[in-house]
């Protein structure tokens, strides 16, 4: 009985897939491998969608934050392309890797990207999508109540988070959950209040954070900002397992708080769970002091090929690779592509002008570049943060120096 | 002397004995031995893996041999890793000790299993993936969203955060608990209700009552059923994995990591030794706890009657009073609403837009339609199911084809005793193998094969994985069969085939329950698929884990998900549930 129904069940299986020939895996498909899931996934999938008929199958392989798992060594079962969210993992991975198509060869060469992409006189890879990673949005209605503004320096950002908490208003959703969250917060502090120092580290073929006293300061600043009672919506405890969307929706659809950090790929979530649509709000990160520039951290995902490319992939590559193969993603918002300042939102827009102002203090995102400390970053800012969050600005001395000997376990 | 007759001269010779007399011995004919054959092969799958890996594991980069890899052990994040898998190890083993004490306490009070039925049965047909991110949704930290959190704040005013650090170990022991617990005392009501009433009679008026009756009658009478929750329970518990993934906020997967995640991370690749020795400790940690839980099955103890005929009306237990029958019922009812709980909440959850499934829990009254079913599909769902469908059937179909003849040879093939033995206790071995240990290698072989991404590959290793399970069922099955027809098998071939129509008669329950939870722990399977080919060719919950990265804002396209992956599955299982309890407590015998 039950194996003539099975048998019957994989018979029509069969069937059906006659006319899915990718499903039965014996057509090979291009496997894409990519960190984004949620909404983001399926607006890549609608960008797919829209570069028309392609003769081979396409299939997306989410992984989340465990992507560097694509470039197993020798794992036949690779993916034919990779998103790197973290172009840091370029220079390491490099004999696993095959260059790109050379009329492509110019995308990857652009500010910024160069240094991470082009190695060795080859480049590596094609940006697809760009990241500021600068960007607070906040409700600008708590403001006005409060009868502040967005902050332009530092110190006025604490200043702000004091009213707020006077005037019973949690100030900041963190969003530690995800560990990028945390490290993009200290990448800022750290580029605004020492540009050399962050450029040293970023280009050090062996970092020693936990040597250079302008990381310890940094730190420091951070923590002061973390360890005011009151300014953490929810807690540590929530903090922790709260993920970027959590957070906004703490600010926006529950409206507990009035500032979360999250980067311009936060937008959709923001308007789909904004409770009221037109009490969004964002400002960039302030200067750490008067005078000096604001930093912007910049990330992104870039197309990389691990070797060897199959011809499939490298089309597929080319066909992505088209400015306007983004636009459905554009249109829906939460998506800057390299170099353009044209078709966003109004937010989005002076997001993009940011990047390619000059004058600015423009680096790219540390912990993306520092594949030596793996996560290792983000595990002690996570430990950090549950030193000194809510616990008094009194703290943070001592929890600096714990984390400075817990980053130094890591280096090693 | 002469015969003569017909015109013929028929002329008897007699020949002189020459040397000494021999002993006979019975003719074992070779041909059974045919029969596992395709068993051995598939099994090769495995075992040629599993040996590339310990060779590894001792092997030092310089070619020499020892335990130099082992220093691996010294990290602390192993040593952690470890002790979370062993602690899951003990989850297992309490498990199947409440189970036991609920079916002990539901056989007592009867009328209680009538409403229990799809109640329990629900949670061991969803996958992993699904009840872990079942329990997210309900132990959310907001209490706009999460279940608990929302009656905790409104009890006591400020709720814990239940996913937070140290308090997601109640969360992930739950999701556990809530998928296992209905099998393991659906499994020991079945072997409670078989026992003969005569018996228990008997005790009852000898006055043996309370623990001692315990002891003397139901522990050993329950040994094989006892053998067999326990393996399937340690199995789940060294296959802990995708619950984590699903479950533990990212900032917090650390403290959580278990031995296979901590496997994986470390290896992203090839057999290194130091990889291959984590999974050789692992492995050593199992295969000691499997050995141990599994003697149930390797003792004869006795067979499970296959059809319980009703008794006289007289030596029936008697039947209980209308006030036990009433309580019994409402008992019934009331725990199988709060075991049902969360697959109404994940239901609940699919049935509202992804906007107020992230704004809102699942009892809010705003948002309702099927727009998280259709933003669902949108992330390749359809195509998912169809290939997941398609290797779960070959996995079933292949398994079926090789275990049966094989459970047949090592139940009555005639193989000598000690062969007998030694396959049984490879099959228990291999039964309880973790993934890890075959992963590494099998992923490179089917590679340099030229299959990957075949899911016809990855169906075999399904049937090769599930292959170890089944034998031992089925031979449980088979070997409690009459005497009478065994001996009339060893007879001859044309006995055979009669006896293998009985069998099927008689057997049916065995094989359906292997077809169905093949079936099952194919399609609901995560780590397999992950770690042998790969990302990818598990769609269906690979598709689940995408979405799932950002938890809550993709709440209801999560749910929505769980409910399509979960329908096939948990229709078969209600479907055969009968049948597939009853294959499960046949018998048994080494």
């Amino acid at each position: 009985m039950i194996g003539r129904r099975l048998f019957l069940g994989a018979v029509g299986a069969a069937a059906l897939s006659g006319c899915a020939p990718d499903v039965l895996g014996l057509r090979r498909s291009v496997r894409v491998a990519v960190s984004w899931s949620g909404a983001e996934l399926r607006e890549f999938h609608r960008v797919l969608d829209g570069l028309g008929d392609l003769e081979f199958p396409v299939e997306v392989i989410p992984l989340g934050d465990d992507i560097p798992t694509a470039f197993g060594p020798r794992s036949t079962r690779r993916p034919d392309v990779v998103m790197l969210p973290r172009p840091g993992l370029v220079p390491q991975q490099l004999e696993n890797l095959q260059p790109v198509p050379a009329e492509l060869a110019d995308r990857g060469r652009t500010r910024l990207w160069d240094e991470l992409l082009v190695q060795e006189g080859e480049t590596y890879g094609v940006p697809f999508k760009t990241a500021h990673k600068s960007a607070i949005w906040y409700r600008p209605s708590v403001f006005k109540q409060v009868g502040v503004e967005p902050p332009k320096v530092w110190s006025d950002w604490l200043q702000v988070n004091r009213q707020l908490s006077l005037a019973g208003i949690r100030p900041l959703a963190l969003a530690a959950g995800d560990g990028w969250v945390l490290t993009d917060f200290l990448e800022n502090v750290l580029l605004g209040s020492a540009p050399s120092a962050y450029r040293s580290l970023a280009s050090s073929a062996e970092p020693r954070p936990s040597q250079e006293p302008a990381f310890a300061a940094a730190l420091r600043l951070l923590g002061t900002l973390w360890a005011a009672p009151g300014t953490l919506a929810g807690g540590v405890d929530r903090s922790l397992v709260q993920q970027f969307p959590d957070a906004i929706v703490e600010v926006f659809g529950h409206r507990r708080a009035a500032m979360v950090l999250a980067s311009d790929f936060a937008e959709p979530v923001v308007r789909s769970f904004a409770a009221d649509p037109d009490d969004i709000g964002l400002f960039t990160f302030p200067s750490m002091t008067r005078g000096t520039a604001a930093p912007v951290v910049v990330g992104g995902d870039v197309m990389v090929l691990p070797r060897p490319a199959s011809e499939d992939a490298q089309k597929l590559v080319r066909r992505l690779a088209v400015p306007a193969a983004a636009d459905p993603w554009i249109a829906t918002g939460g998506f800057l592509a390299d170099g353009r300042t044209t078709g966003y939102s109004p937010e989005l827009t002076r997001l993009a002008e940011q990047l390619v102002a000059p004058g600015r203090s423009l680096q790219f995102d540390l912990s993306d570049r520092l594949y030596q400390l793996d996560d290792g970053l983000q595990r002690v800012l996570n430990d950090f943060l549950v030193r000194v969050g809510d616990q008094g600005t009194e703290v943070v001395r001592e929890a600096v120096d714990v984390a400075l000997t817990e980053l130094a376990k890591v280096e090693s | 002397m002469v015969l003569r007759t017909n015109n013929l001269s028929i002329e008897l010779v007699g020949r002189e004995i020459s040397g000494r007399p021999v002993p006979g011995r019975p003719r074992r004919p070779a041909g059974p031995y045919l029969l596992g054959l395709p068993a051995l092969l598939l099994s090769s799958l495995l075992l040629i893996p599993v040996g590339v890996t310990v060779v590894a594991a001792f092997r030092l980069p310089d070619g020499s041999f020892g335990f130099g890899n082992f220093a691996v052990m010294a990290d602390p994040a192993a040593l952690h890793a470890v002790g979370n898998s062993l602690a899951w190890v003990a989850v297992a083993f309490g498990l199947v000790v409440l189970g036991f004490l609920l079916a002990l306490v539901s056989y007592r009070l009867p009328a209680v299993s009538s409403f229990l039925q799809p109640a329990l049965v629900i949670p061991f047909a969803v996958s992993v993936l699904v009840s872990g991110a079942t329990f997210r949704l309900i132990f959310d930290p907001t209490p706009e969203r999460g279940t608990v959190t929302a009656v905790w704040t409104k009890l006591f005013g400020t709720s814990p955060v239940w996913l937070g650090p140290g308090m997601f170990w109640l969360v992930l022991v739950s999701a556990f608990g809530w998928t296992w617990l209905g099998y393991v005392v659906s499994l020991f009501r079945a072997g409670l209700d078989a026992i003969p009433d005569d018996v228990s009679r008997t005790i009852q008026t000898e006055g043996v009552t309370g623990w001692r009756r315990l002891r003397v009658l139901e522990l050993p009478l329950l040994r094989p059923i006892t053998g067999v929750v326990t393996l399937t329970l340690v199995i789940a518990a060294v296959r802990v994995f995708d619950l984590v993934l699903i479950l533990v906020p990212g900032s917090l997967q650390q403290d959580a990591d278990v031995l296979g995640i901590n496997w994986w991370r470390s290896s992203a690749g090839g057999t290194s030794g130091r990889t291959a020795a984590l999974g050789v400790v692992l492995f050593a940690i199992v295969a000691a706890v499997g050995v141990i839980g599994v003697r149930g099955l390797r003792r004869r103890r006795w067979a499970m009657p296959v059809s319980v005929v009703t008794a006289e009306r007289s030596v029936r237990r008697p039947r209980p009073s209308r006030r036990t029958r009433r309580v019994g019922s409402t008992v019934g009812f009331a725990v199988a609403l709060f075991w049902i709980l969360p697959a109404i909440v994940l239901v609940a959850t699919a049935l509202h837009s992804p906007t107020a499934a992230g704004l809102d829990g699942w009892w809010s009254a705003r948002g309702f339609g099927f727009e998280s079913f259709a933003a669902a599909a949108n992330v390749g769902l359809l195509r998912a199911l169809l290939s997941t469908l398609l290797i779960s059937s070959i996995a079933t179909v292949v398994l079926l084809v090789i275990a049966v003849p094989t459970a047949y040879l090592v139940a009555w093939g005639g193989l000598p005793p000690w062969l007998g033995r030694v396959v049984t206790s490879v099959f228990v071995v291999l039964a309880v193998t973790p993934v890890q240990m075959y992963a590494a290698p099998l992923r490179d072989a089917i590679g340099a094969a030229g299959l990957a991404g075949s899911r016809v590959a990855l169906a075999l290793v399904h049937a090769a994985a599930g292959l170890p399970f089944a034998v031992l069922l089925l031979r449980s099955a088979f070997a409690s069969a009459p005497p009478v027809l065994v001996a009339e098998a060893l007879q001859g071939p044309a006995r055979q085939s009669a006896v293998l129509a009985t069998v099927r008669r008689t057997y049916r329950p065995a094989l359906v329950a292997v077809a169905v939870l093949e079936f099952v722990l194919v399609w609901n399977d995560f780590i397999v698929g992950f770690l042998i080919s790969g990302p990818g060719s598990t769609p269906l919950s690979l598709v689940l884990w995408g979405e799932a990265r950002q938890f809550s804002a993709s709440a209801g396209t999560v749910a929505a998900a769980a409910v399509v992956a979960s329908i096939v599955p948990v229709v078969l299982l209600l479907s055969f549930w009968r049948t597939v309890v009853r294959g499960l407590t046949v018998g048994s015998r080494p």
